[in-house]
């Protein structure tokens, strides 16, 4: 093992890790905003995964920009289904039963749409891209990690600016901090919530058609990322969104560098081990650790 | 802020209800008992005493998911886990030589040893934690087992005893451990343990205030019910002599144990055994004639019931009983 592999596995890992916060991050927004945790999450990963290769199957519209247009797409999708469904239960500060089972039916009704729309065979997004790569040295980058990894931090760069610089994010911030608070200020809940579901969804679209530019896909594929977003947002805190970057780094390196001593076979139960470590060493997540430092000093 | 609104029903008092309506009430479970019980007079076909055999493991698991899940409020994805290592573990004895009945015991032992991996670094915290971390329980034990050689890996693992084979044997056992499960969860819920587990549910501080100890608690429960899990997959393993992990520890397991109490009636001592019933009778015609959205028209039906009757059959019956003793009034 030289130090050039080390090197290589590294970057492997950390352009993961970009597209992990992608796909972790509407599961952020709706948790935190809602307090919902988004069980259907996996299910509208696929559906993004779907409809980035059938925009580039049917039209031809390249995978980049079809990711591009998942955004519009599964906004509405999710302020549709906010509209439909999860605005009829109630929320509360902790995760209700209700949402848990009710976000699981939707979970369930969507993948079974899978199926009965494309079938069980396993499909995947084949562009020029999908085999070159880029080599510096010793070093080489794949080209459609890289252009993945572009697209996703762009995507978190422009939700953060507008979480910061617009009244939508502010009013998701307040949310987030203290719902009450929040309300008696004039945030109005109900609209930010249908938007704040849009966005989830949008995100959770869009990092769907990302990963099917990475990995084949099948109509089940969302359930393993979906553990893996919920590891992240363990991992980060569940309500930072500095905490789901850093969060999904390290399931990015631990799973990377895993295949040096776990065999391949054993890698979907990777997520799981450092979610129960996550739960026993770190329940507030690694923005938790850090309130505990700034605490103490 | 508004609270939670609780999925299940507390069981209304007997007051406004008829004699004749509590009369039936009572004498039902006893009825229905019995008649399982005088199953041969029936002279049932093959077929017949295989389903109602299934139903019943069902209500067992079902049951167990009731008393964590119902009466203290902590939805679990993962019953699979506890039903899938329940088979192992029973066959496994039974292949070393050990009688049956202590198989299926250890196979509950190993089952709520089990649950301590999930309850012990989740039930401590508050939030989401206990949910999603069995989500991934069943994924990763399904992983380890398909891939661990000395129980078969992914090709199963196969049950070889010597004697006939007896349906109505493996009948009876079914339905005395289903008896059994309802009968500790009457037991838990007339308990102090049963008042702790809904004081849970409601409030987790206020329970905590009035000196119940919410960590300690679930986890007792926790493995109560994987226990019962776990037994009913020991005696499902038995019955069919092979199993394999992709059969006993699929995620639709935990999907199906979740979904009958629901089905009757979250929280209710009856709710879980005729949520089992109208699963395991409907189950297997819904998959034939709709192999396709099977799934779909399950997820439909429980984004239905949380929508409209969150307290499931037993839910919708007290409501219609209640309009027609009103009607009658009027």
């Amino acid at each position: 093992m030289s130090a050039a592999d080390l090197l290589n596995l590294f970057i492997a890992a950390v352009l993961l890790a970009g597209v992990y916060a992608a796909m972790s991050v509407g599961m952020t927004i709706i948790y935190g905003v809602m307090k919902i945790v988004n069980l259907a999450h996996a299910g509208f990963l696929m559906l993004g995964a779907y409809f980035v290769y059938e925009a580039y199957e049917q039209f031809h519209i390249d995978p980049l920009l079809g990711v591009l247009l998942a955004f519009p797409v599964f906004f509405f999708l999710g302020m549709g289904v906010h509209w439909l469904l999860v605005r009829r239960i109630a929320t509360s500060d902790q995760p209700t039963l209700t949402s848990l089972l009710l976000l699981f039916g939707v979970w369930l009704v969507l993948q079974n749409l899978g199926y009965l729309i494309w079938g069980n065979s396993d499909r995947a997004i084949l562009t020029p891209r999908t085999l070159s790569s880029l080599e510096i040295g010793p070093i080489s980058f794949p080209t459609v990690r890289l252009v993945v990894f572009g697209a996703a931090v762009v995507s978190l760069v422009v939700l953060e600016f507008v979480l910061h610089k617009t009244w939508f994010g502010r009013s998701v911030r307040a949310l987030m901090q203290n719902n009450e608070a929040g309300q008696i200020v004039g945030v109005n809940v109900q609209r930010t919530a249908q938007v704040a579901f849009g966005v989830g969804i949008a995100f959770a679209g869009a990092a769907g058609g990302l990963l099917a530019m990475l990995y084949s896909f099948s109509p089940d594929f969302g359930a393993t990322f979906q553990l893996r977003a919920f590891v992240i947002i363990v991992l980060g805190g569940l309500e930072s969104f500095g905490g789901v970057a850093i969060g999904a780094l390290i399931l990015a390196l631990a799973e990377t560098f895993c295949i040096l001593v776990v065999p391949a076979s054993y890698q979907p139960a990777i997520a799981f081990s450092l979610l129960v470590l996550a739960l026993i060493v770190l329940p507030d997540g690694v923005a938790g650790l850090w309130n505990k430092r700034r605490r103490w000093a | 802020m508004e609270q939670e609104a609780p999925v299940g029903v507390r069981e209304s008092g007997d007051s406004g209800r008829s004699f004749l309506s509590r009369l039936a009430s009572a004498a039902a479970p006893p009825l229905v008992l019995a008649s399982l019980a005088a199953l041969p007079l029936f002279s049932p076909g093959p077929n017949t005493v295989r389903l109602l055999f299934v139903t019943l493991t069902l209500v067992t698991a079902s049951v167990g998911w009731n008393l964590l899940g119902g009466f203290a409020g902590q939805i679990s994805f993962g019953f699979a886990v506890f039903y899938g290592l329940g088979a192992y573990t029973a066959a496994l004895s039974i292949n070393g030589g050990i009688p049956p009945v202590l198989a299926f015991l250890l196979g509950a032992a190993v089952a709520a040893l089990a649950s301590l991996l999930v309850g012990l670094p989740t039930f401590r915290l508050k939030g989401p934690y206990f949910a999603i971390a069995t989500i991934g329980v069943s994924e990763a034990v399904r992983v380890v087992m398909t891939n661990v050689p000395w129980t078969g890996g992914a090709s199963g693992y196969r049950i070889i005893e010597k004697g006939r084979f007896l349906q109505m044997h493996h009948y009876y056992t079914a339905l005395t451990l289903a008896a059994l499960a309802v009968g500790i969860s009457i037991l838990v819920r007339r308990s102090k343990l049963g008042l702790a587990l809904i004081a849970i549910r409601e409030d987790q501080d206020a329970a905590s205030d009035l000196g119940v100890n919410p960590f300690a608690t679930k986890l007792l429960v926790h493995a109560l019910a994987a226990a019962l899990a776990g037994a009913a997959g020991g005696v499902y393993a038995r019955y069919a002599a092979f199993i394999d992990p992709d059969g006993v520890f699929a995620f639709r397991n935990g999907i199906a144990i979740l979904l009958m109490p629901i089905i009757g009636g979250v929280g209710t001592i009856w709710g879980p055994v005729i949520g089992a019933f109208v699963y395991g009778l409907i189950h297997e015609e819904v998959v034939a004639y709709f192999p396709q959205a099977h799934l779909l028209i399950f997820g439909s039906l429980l984004i239905l019931i949380i929508l409209f009757e969150p307290a499931g059959v037993v839910g919708l019956s007290n409501r219609l009983m209640r309009l027609f003793a009103r009607e009658r009034k009027s």
